[in-house]
């Protein structure tokens, strides 16, 4: 079995092949900036992105994902190690507390704003309503994304 | 280990200094004195190296403790870098709690840089020095106009945070590595169960399974523990399944049992109240011109990490523990103790914690991951799922709170506070029974905090009683001033519209504190003029305010927007505050910005009953935290009166709910007496 992740194809051993995307990506493939939150599908702090759409990895069977494009955070930089406009508006507005559901917050804005460039204040809160934060970090996040909005404006 | 231990070898200088002041609760919070103290901050060939002796948890402790040695040190910032020590590294300091990292570090860290400053420029490159205690007007530090300190900085591990390379401890991979869990009978660890049958054979044909392991020390309290430890996470849910044990457990509660423990009015028929915040005598004959109940459920802290570890032995027995807990020392004591290890051979590595608020204080996780590694001889990564946080974690405790007042002349004359709790320092999933009784005759100042009432009022009388409950409490954000600020300004609100005046004038009236007068009017000031009512909805505003633990003071401003239906929707949040000198403006907003939605969480939201003798809800479907779509424009203002820095992280918490119920009772006529609101209770009738 095989998956790509990040533009780079990985072999997956049989050990783990019965298990979700997240347990591979984080113990098998040593991708460890998803994280595990709740194992339900309700946080979000395991949102990766598959075929460009924002997807939880903690129900996702890894075998379910073999013709998908896997993209985590660690994949978000330029391979300069520039950093993709998202992380830079989270930079730039400070969003972080404690950080842990912030991988999933960025990956749920990246495939957002490929969908829609510039989204409604109203159009962010639903797409994010389901990345939890219990920081409160939630006026920075939004701050964030129309940061982003901002930073991605005439980039290819 | 002896402080001699950590002097550097050549060619570099370190500066030791006395961190913390002793607060004596239990689980014991270690202290640090001169004779044990470290150097935190040493120098080499033109580099500095600061050893964090905080835990990072949000509140970015890190970045302010670097703001304040680099502004004395008078280096840039990239001279300076970060580090977080093992237990092994360091001498002992308190557990991260009580919003006290800037307060108790900030100055012991410049007086240390200070002296490290001075013996550097007089061409001293080696050896200790002891620092001096100087005072703050002689530190650079803290004066006005620094070029760090009073502004805003990079977060220290900002860019390895957004780029997923910031390390929580269940990133920590090693070879070998196993993974474990402990599983244990469905009911609170407080009943007495133990394992009656399993399925053994079908478990160990699990694809993955390593290991059954039964120790008595992965028992939780009266709860057995069998540990099972396999090759993938995954395998762990199927072994789970496929052991199918069965538990044989002793006694029954549910909700009905706890709101009686706790019940206000049970307690005033009993007249037992036995710790005492303020102690005036009181008539305690009616009338009352406000006589007023409010009832707060238990509450988890629902960080978004579960708490984790992960256990090393290496070949000669010494164990690497790696923790994302609050106190990495207590962790090593405990751990120690139970393993029958020396102190000196197991490092303990703390980690960035992803959430905590008061719960990632005590020995759990840790404790499994050891026993578990120790019987595997393989390192373990333990992590509890959502449903054993919720199930097996401790909880804000619920309270329940009767407040009678007497008015003279529209002025507060006779306060009386009683209320019904349990535990929060002395909890229960730290201390078995026969050992929480021993403290019975102390108060559990945990409780108590923020029960002071901050206004003018002839006599004042507030009590307590505490109860043990069958589920875990503990220390939560803000401990009891989030509760107790929750019922006294609820009252307070009463008071005023019994006087009839305005609730921010009768606080301005009252406040015996300039500094709390202070917040009022800046809140009232940011927050303006209320728009106009909309059509078919009901507009109100409430203020509240509080001081915390006499460092700190925050007033809030809550507007509010409820439909004909009840539906409502909190519209704005203002909150002005004043924590003394402050490091970090954006960072002291950002704890601000936390309070305000963990307030929110408190009035819409925040509460667990228990169901079949164990915490019912299992998942944050049937536990929900305030999402993205709630949280309302957050509008902070830093009032900076200078003094010493106080503390951030728990104020506001003290008065944004009570000004989120204000904001209700002043749109709909409705005073919320049990939380989280329940706004059925704002539907308008056709008769109104």
């Amino acid at each position: 079995m095989n998956i790509l992740v990040n533009r780079q194809r990985f072999h997956i051993h049989p050990d783990w092949q019965d298990e979700t995307l997240l347990a591979v990506l984080r113990e098998h493939l040593g991708l460890v900036g998803t994280k595990f939150g709740c194992g339900m599908g309700q946080c979000g702090a395991c949102t990766v992105l598959l075929d460009g759409q924002a997807q939880r990895s903690c129900l996702l069977p890894v075998s379910a994902v073999q013709n998908q494009a896997v993209e985590t955070i660690e994949g978000l930089a330029g391979r300069d190690g520039g950093l993709h406009p998202v992380q830079q508006a989270w930079l730039d507005e400070c969003v972080p507390q404690c950080g842990y559901c912030q991988a999933g917050q960025i990956m749920a804005t990246v495939a957002l704003l490929r969908q829609d460039p510039a989204p409604s204040p109203a159009r962010v809160d639903e797409a994010l309503a389901g990345n939890l934060c219990r920081c409160g970090t939630q006026q920075r996040i939004r701050a964030g994304v129309q940061r982003a909005v901002v930073l991605q404006r005439g980039r290819p | 280990m002896k402080r001699r231990a950590f002097l550097q070898a050549g060619g570099a200088l370190s500066v030791a200094f006395l961190a913390g002041c002793a607060l004596p609760v239990i689980p014991k919070r270690p202290v640090a004195g001169y004779e044990d103290a470290l150097g935190w901050v040493r120098h080499r060939e033109g580099r500095y190296e600061l050893l964090l002796p905080r835990v990072e948890m949000g509140q970015n402790i890190g970045t302010a403790l670097k703001q304040v040695a680099c502004e004395e040190l008078g280096i840039g910032w990239d001279q300076l870098t970060l580090r977080l020590p093992h237990t092994g590294e360091m001498a002992r300091v308190r557990a991260t709690v009580g919003s006290e990292s800037v307060k108790d570090f900030a100055l012991p860290l410049a007086q240390a840089c200070a002296t490290l400053r001075e013996a550097l420029a007089a061409g001293h490159t080696r050896g200790e020095r002891m620092a001096e205690p100087r005072p703050m007007d002689q530190l650079r530090a803290f004066q006005p106009g620094g070029r760090h300190v009073g502004r805003a900085a990079p977060i220290e591990q900002g860019p390895a945070i957004v780029t997923g390379a910031a390390v929580y401890v269940a990133d920590v991979r090693l070879p070998g590595l196993l993974f474990g869990r402990v599983l244990r009978a469905p009911v609170s660890a407080e009943r007495v169960s133990t394992l009656g049958a399993m399925n053994e054979a079908a478990a160990r044909a699990v694809k993955g399974f390593v290991a059954l392991v039964r120790d008595e020390r992965l028992r939780q309290a009266s709860s057995e523990g069998v540990g099972i430890v396999a090759r993938t996470p995954g395998a762990l849910d199927r072994i789970e399944a496929a052991l199918e044990a069965r538990w044989l457990s002793q006694g029954s509660f549910g909700q009905a049992e706890i709101d009686h423990l706790v019940d206000v009015d049970r307690h005033l028929a009993d007249g037992g109240f036995k710790y005492r915040v303020h102690e005036d005598a009181i008539d305690a004959q009616g009338p009352w011109d406000v006589d007023l109940r409010i009832d707060i459920p238990l509450a988890a802290h629902a960080p978004i990490q579960p708490r984790a570890a992960v256990a090393a032995f290496d070949a000669e027995g010494g164990l690497d523990l790696w923790v994302g807990s609050q106190d990495v020392y207590y962790q090593r004591d405990v751990v120690c103790k139970s393993l029958g290890l020396d102190e000196d051979r197991v490092r303990v590595h703390g980690s960035r914690v992803g959430g905590a608020f008061g719960g990632k204080t005590i020995c759990t996780v840790e404790l499994e991951a050891a026993v578990l590694a120790q019987a595997v001889r393989q390192p373990v990564k333990l992590q509890w799922t959502r449903a054993q946080e919720f199930r097996q974690g401790f909880h804000r405790p619920p309270s329940s709170h009767r407040i009678r007042v007497r008015l003279r002349d529209g002025q507060l004359d006779q306060w009386w506070h009683v209320f019904g709790s349990s535990h929060i320092l002395f909890t229960n999933a730290g201390l078995p029974g026969w050992m929480q009784r021993l403290t019975d005759f102390v108060t559990d100042a945990g409780v108590a905090r923020g029960a002071q009432l901050p206004y003018r009022c002839a006599r004042k009388r507030a009590e307590f009683a505490l109860n043990r409950l069958p589920v875990f409490t503990g220390p939560w954000r803000g401990l009891g001033a989030g509760p107790n600020g929750l019922a006294m300004e609820s009252a307070i609100d009463e008071c005023a519209r019994h006087a009839g005046v305005d609730p921010l004038a009768f606080r301005l009236r009252h406040a015996e504190d300039p500094r709390l007068a202070r917040v009022l009017r800046a809140a009232e000031a940011r927050a303006g003029a209320l728009p106009p009512d909309a059509p078919g909805l009901r507009r109100g505003r409430g203020v509240a305010c509080g001081i915390y633990k006499q460092l700190s003071y925050v007033a809030v401003v809550a507007e509010v927007v409820v439909d004909a239906r009840g539906q409502l929707r909190v519209a704005r949040l203002v909150c002005a505050h004043d924590c003394g000198t402050v490091i970090n403006p954006d960072q002291v907003r950002a704890q601000c910005e936390g309070n305000l939605v963990w307030g929110l969480g408190m009035a819409l939201s925040d509460r667990l009953t228990a169901v079949d003798s164990r915490i019912g809800p299992g998942s944050f479907a049937e536990a929900p935290i305030p999402s993205l779509d709630q949280i309302p424009p957050l509008e902070v203002v830093l009032v900076e009166a200078g003094g010493a820095p106080g503390g951030a992280g728990e104020t506001a918490i003290v008065a944004t709910a009570a000004a989120i119920a204000n904001a209700v009772r002043e749109a709909t006529g409705v005073r919320i007496q049990r939380f989280p609101i329940d706004t059925g209770l704002l539907a308008q009738t056709t008769t109104t």
